[in-house]
């Protein structure tokens, strides 16, 4: 555990000092807010869409910049890097539980997602965005979003951990538009062509978003939160046992 | 007598396209406490992934091997605890300081904040990185990164120290700068296993070496006495040059009924 927290506060210090890795993480889910706001606001009004619940569009919509925002999967990138470095080997020969060298990646991970979350939302304030369930509700979007991150970028360590190649973890990344996408992302499920509601309904994400959704525009929806939780830990679940998996195998 | 580094039979085939590479094909070695141990082969030859198996890095296909005492496949913790590795890439990053890599290591192996600063202080001055200690690593030069890799393996102070080819790359006053070093851990008690493509150093440093060629340990002994074998058997005043290509089979002029087989 103790060497969990000082491989955390090395990726940290290594986030600190490469903010123009974080500039975009921040930057491109800001841009999808805008725009998506921007070319759907107008369909669907406020005060008369009844699941907006009396909020603007970019309420409906700030789900989706949080799950983009945490679709970068950094931790991998900089995984992969010590490993073509050769410094994951130096860590590797070190007395360090196996475990330690990836955990201290994710909670790198969860660290800068947290921060990055409150930033944009609190610029989503700023965008006249309302947290309809409150302080808590926005307390658990930040801890809903910042598990998001960890279990995607665990995800890519995967990728990271098998080819040990960044070109190969970067393609890897790209899984997120599928992801993204195939989701309610712009109109509720029910108003999905058939297909895509198919396709929505199949993708864990969407639960996610629904949840995320339920705690922006409230409507007393508490099950969706639920279930997005427990989407995400199911998911964390799996990502961390295979992490550990590989990581007792690399050779 | 326990040794440093005790191997029998030890193996490695890697998984390739077509079917399989055999880098290491059944080595023997016993290293003595306390002494520099030479590990010679032309490229190719299986030094570096002997130096990982030994170093738990790479799973052992065959065979067995202790460091220190203790069994590389069964506790590879342990092993750990004991060695400090070099390997041939060094394995830096770059975006921490020397003073702040060293600092981590330390912690990593058990040390408390303050001992490991002042660890991390001790081995910045025995390899002369002193001033560029608190600058990102990503702006020294090759020899400096030798330098700190080779500083990062000693930080804990180990009872087995690896090096694989620790020189290659490295200018004269750097190469003195580094031997120096292994010759003071040594005589602080560190066993040394190094590999080196530098037959001079293997002379200047090793009180025993072994060459490995093919995945085979082809021959062993002290330098001293791998001349005189083969002073005796073509004459002359043959260098530890002559000992390795006439072991490895890299000449013309090699002497009939030498090592064509091998003990392995
Ligand atoms: N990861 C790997 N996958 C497949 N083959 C490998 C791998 N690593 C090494 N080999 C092969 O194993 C053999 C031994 O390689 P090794 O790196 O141990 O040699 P070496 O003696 O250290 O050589 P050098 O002096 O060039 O460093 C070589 O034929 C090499 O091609
Ligand atoms: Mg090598």
């Amino acid at each position: 555990m103790k060497q969990t927290l000082i491989l955390t506060g090395r990726a940290l210090r290594e986030a600190r000092r490469t903010p123009e890795a974080l500039a975009p993480t921040l930057l491109i889910p800001l841009f999808f807010l805008v725009v998506n706001v921007g070319q759907a606001g107008k369909i669907f009004p406020g005060k008369s869409t009844p699941f907006l619940h009396g909020q603007g569009y970019a309420g409906f919509q700030l789900p989706s910049s949080l799950l983009v925002a945490g679709s970068f999967g950094s931790a991998a990138l900089f995984l992969v890097e010590d490993i073509e470095k050769g410094y994951f080997d130096r860590l590797r020969a070190a007395p360090v539980s196996r475990v330690a060298l990836v955990m201290s990646r994710l909670l790198a991970e969860s660290v800068k997602s947290l921060v990055l979350t409150a930033v944009m939302i609190a610029i989503s304030l700023l965008l006249g965005v309302r947290i309809a369930t409150g302080v808590g509700g926005f307390l658990l979007l930040l801890v809903l979003t910042s598990a998001w991150a960890v279990v995607f970028a665990g995800f890519m360590q995967l990728i990271a951990l098998k080819t040990r190649s960044s070109a190969a973890t970067q393609s890897g990344g790209l899984i997120f538009f599928p992801l993204l996408f195939l989701t309610p992302s712009f109109a509720p499920r029910a108003m999905l062509t058939h297909p895509m509601e198919v396709a929505a309904s199949c993708n864990p994400v969407t639960y996610i978003m629904e949840g995320m959704r339920a705690l922006v525009l409230g409507g007393g929806d508490w099950g969706r939160v639920g279930l997005a939780f427990a989407v995400v830990a199911a998911a964390g679940a799996v990502m961390l046992l295979l992490n550990v998996r590989l990581v007792k195998r690399f050779d | 007598m326990t040794w440093a580094v005790e191997a029998t039979g030890l193996k490695k085939t890697y998984p390739s396209k077509d079917g399989e590479v055999e880098a290491v094909r059944g080595v023997d070695l016993q290293v003595r406490t306390g002494e520099v141990f030479g590990f010679l082969g032309p490229n190719g030859a299986g030094k570096s992934t002997t130096v990982r198996m030994l170093t738990t890095l790479l799973t052992i296909t065959a065979g067995t091997a202790t460091v220190a005492g203790v069994d590389v496949a069964r506790e590879p913790d342990a092993v750990r605890r004991k060695i400090g590795v070099a390997l041939q890439e060094a394995g830096l990053d770059d975006r921490q300081t020397g003073r702040e890599l060293l600092t981590l290591q330390a912690r990593l192996f058990g040390s408390s904040p303050s001992q490991a600063k002042e660890l991390a202080q001790k081995q910045l001055e025995l390899v002369d990185l002193l001033e560029a200690g608190d600058r990102v690593i990503k702006g020294y030069s090759g020899g400096m990164k030798r330098r700190l890799d080779l500083a990062t393996a000693l930080v804990h102070e180990p009872e087995v120290l690896f090096l694989d080819e620790p020189t290659t790359g490295l200018d004269p006053a750097s190469r003195l700068t580094v031997w120096d070093e292994v010759r003071r851990i040594n005589a602080r008690g560190t066993t040394v296993f190094l590999t080196t493509q530098y037959l001079e150093e293997a002379d200047q440093l090793c009180d025993r070496l072994a060459i490995i060629d093919g995945g085979r340990i082809v021959l062993e002994g002290t330098p001293a006495d791998l001349k005189a074998d083969l002073r005796s058997r073509r004459g002359g005043e043959p260098t530890l040059d002559d000992v390795f290509l006439d072991a490895t089979g890299r000449t013309r002029t090699r002497v009939a009924g030498q090592v064509e087989e091998v003990q392995a």
